[in-house]
């Protein structure tokens, strides 16, 4: 399995426009590292970002502007969406405000739960397309999205998950919820148990991607059984020197905020890292592995 | 064992045996599930369906909170233990004290210990303060305790086991010191 990494300045990534990719629309914007394929699907991806604060704002900033650049037409939201209090105030301060070039641009937000949200009120939140449930699933093109609650994975939910995974007929199978499974932060680290009930049915079903946030750093790790695991909760919340070193770890930073930008064309996902200073931290194009091929047929 | 569960079994996953049927655990499971209908009956009565979607905040907050207002109104006698009487929270401290010492015992402890964990002084009729993260709760455990309606959940704070409705955002009953205390 090749994955193509590298860590870009901006300057760097200022040079690198010129360069024309093989099948891909080169775009002259500042800072772009992913490929635009035609037709592809496009989406950011922001975590534990409700903290109404300054960098939540600066990252809000970042992402309008790499949405003017690639058209991401969604985001994903990885959990902790509103700490602290729910008041009004406190979904203007803390989502409506910071995002709003994106949702008056048209752009839909897709939330999974964190332990800093309140299930039902943000569950219930029409911005936040959950259609008040706790756990969904939406396709775009052919990537189909599982947000799920890690704070409360019951066997309603497992057999949810498994219903909808093994019925999916979808390229790519993305999972998102709050809690990783792998990570290699001090704060938190890996949820073991929910990694003991979870991972077989990403295993078996063949998931492709799993993002996660509550560990407030990025993270991209090797990947596990065959399934790519970023851990992105830093799109508000910082935490500096989180790190131990693994031999899971495969890119890590917690210098700045991030937010993510995916863009997912046939058999590859591109992404990129970018943070609230405009620095591209992470960036490369992951082809969809073999083995989820084989599982993803075995489902049919 | 309800078909939903049979699936999550047949990849082997942790699942306690369900008590057979006739057994003293078994008539308290049924015992518990009795009382949570009658709280979701009364819930009903006096306060309707659960607030429904909207895109305006105000909306939101305004909608839980007469809700929420309307059961406490209900059941402002209520009492800790009338849901977990004393031998339904027994059978949750072993079912509990019997997970944590199961196969995933050390890492529920250490899901535990890393999520943030949540001391507070548990209320009835109380709501759950917007600013305390609901910690949460691990899954080896929600699969061997009995399975709940949609708008209840368990919830653990320190050591006691709170039965939550999420809906209402109110503590409906708990078990003091359901977890163990020496390996927490």
């Amino acid at each position: 399995m090749s994955i193509r990494s590298k860590t870009v300045p901006l300057a760097a990534g200022l040079i690198a426009l010129s360069v024309s990719l093989a099948g891909a629309q080169t775009q002259s914007r500042p800072g772009l590292r992913i490929p635009l394929q035609k037709d592809s699907v496009r989406f950011a991806v922001i975590g534990d970002s409700g903290t109404g604060e300054k960098e939540q704002y600066q990252i809000a900033k970042q992402m309008e502007a790499y949405r003017q650049a690639m058209n991401f037409d969604f985001v994903i939201m990885l959990g902790d969406n509103i700490y602290g209090e729910h008041e009004p105030r406190d979904f203007a301060k803390k989502f409506e405000v910071p995002y709003k070039p994106l949702l008056d641009a048209g752009v839909k937000f897709y939330a999974s739960l964190g332990n800093h949200d309140d299930p039902k009120l943000e569950a219930s939140y029409k911005p936040f397309n959950m259609n008040g449930e706790r756990y969904y699933t939406f396709k775009k093109g052919d990537v189909q999205f599982f947000a799920l609650d890690s704070n409360y994975m019951d066997a309603k939910q497992l057999s949810w998950l498994e219903q909808n995974l093994k019925s999916s007929k979808a390229r790519w199978k993305i999972c998102f919820f709050h809690h990783p499974l792998y990570n290699d932060g001090k704060m938190h680290g890996p949820d073991l148990d929910l990694r003991n009930q979870l991972s077989p049915l990403l295993k078996l079903y063949g998931v492709n991607v799993v993002f996660s946030g509550h560990e407030h750093a990025y993270e991209r790790l090797k990947p596990v059984d065959n399934i790519y695991y970023f851990v992105q909760g830093d799109s508000g919340k910082l935490v500096h020197h989180d790190f131990r070193r693994s031999d899971l770890m495969e890119k890590s930073f917690d210098r700045d905020r991030t937010f993510m930008i995916v863009e997912v064309a046939g058999e590859n996902l591109s992404f990129q890292t970018i943070s609230a200073g405009g620095d591209t931290v992470d960036t490369g194009t992951l082809p969809r592995p073999a083995a989820s091929v084989k599982a993803a047929a075995a489902t049919k | 064992m309800p078909a939903v569960v049979m699936l999550v079994v047949g990849l082997g996953l942790s699942l306690a045996q369900a008590p057979a049927p006739g057994s003293v655990d078994a008539k308290l499971i049924s015992e518990f599930k009795e009382r949570v209908n009658q709280y979701l009956q009364l819930r009903e009565k006096v306060a309707g369906s659960a607030p429904s979607s909207t895109d305006v905040p105000e909306k939101l907050a305004e909608s839980r909170n007469e809700f929420s207002n309307k059961i406490r109104a209900a059941r402002g006698s209520a009492k800790q233990g009338e849901i977990f009487r004393p031998e339904v929270a027994q059978y949750f401290q072993r079912e509990i004290s019997a997970t944590l010492n199961g196969r995933y015992g050390n890492d529920i402890r250490a899901t535990l210990r890393h999520a943030e964990p949540v001391k507070m002084k548990v209320q009835i009729n109380q709501s759950y303060p917007e600013n305390v993260p609901l910690q949460s709760t691990p899954p080896t455990l929600l699969l061997n305790l009995p399975e709940l309606p949609k708008s209840l959940e368990y919830r653990i704070l320190g050591r006691d086991l709170v039965l939550r409705d999420s809906d209402a955002n109110i503590v409906v009953d708990y078990v003091p010191n359901a977890l163990p205390g020496s390996k927490q």
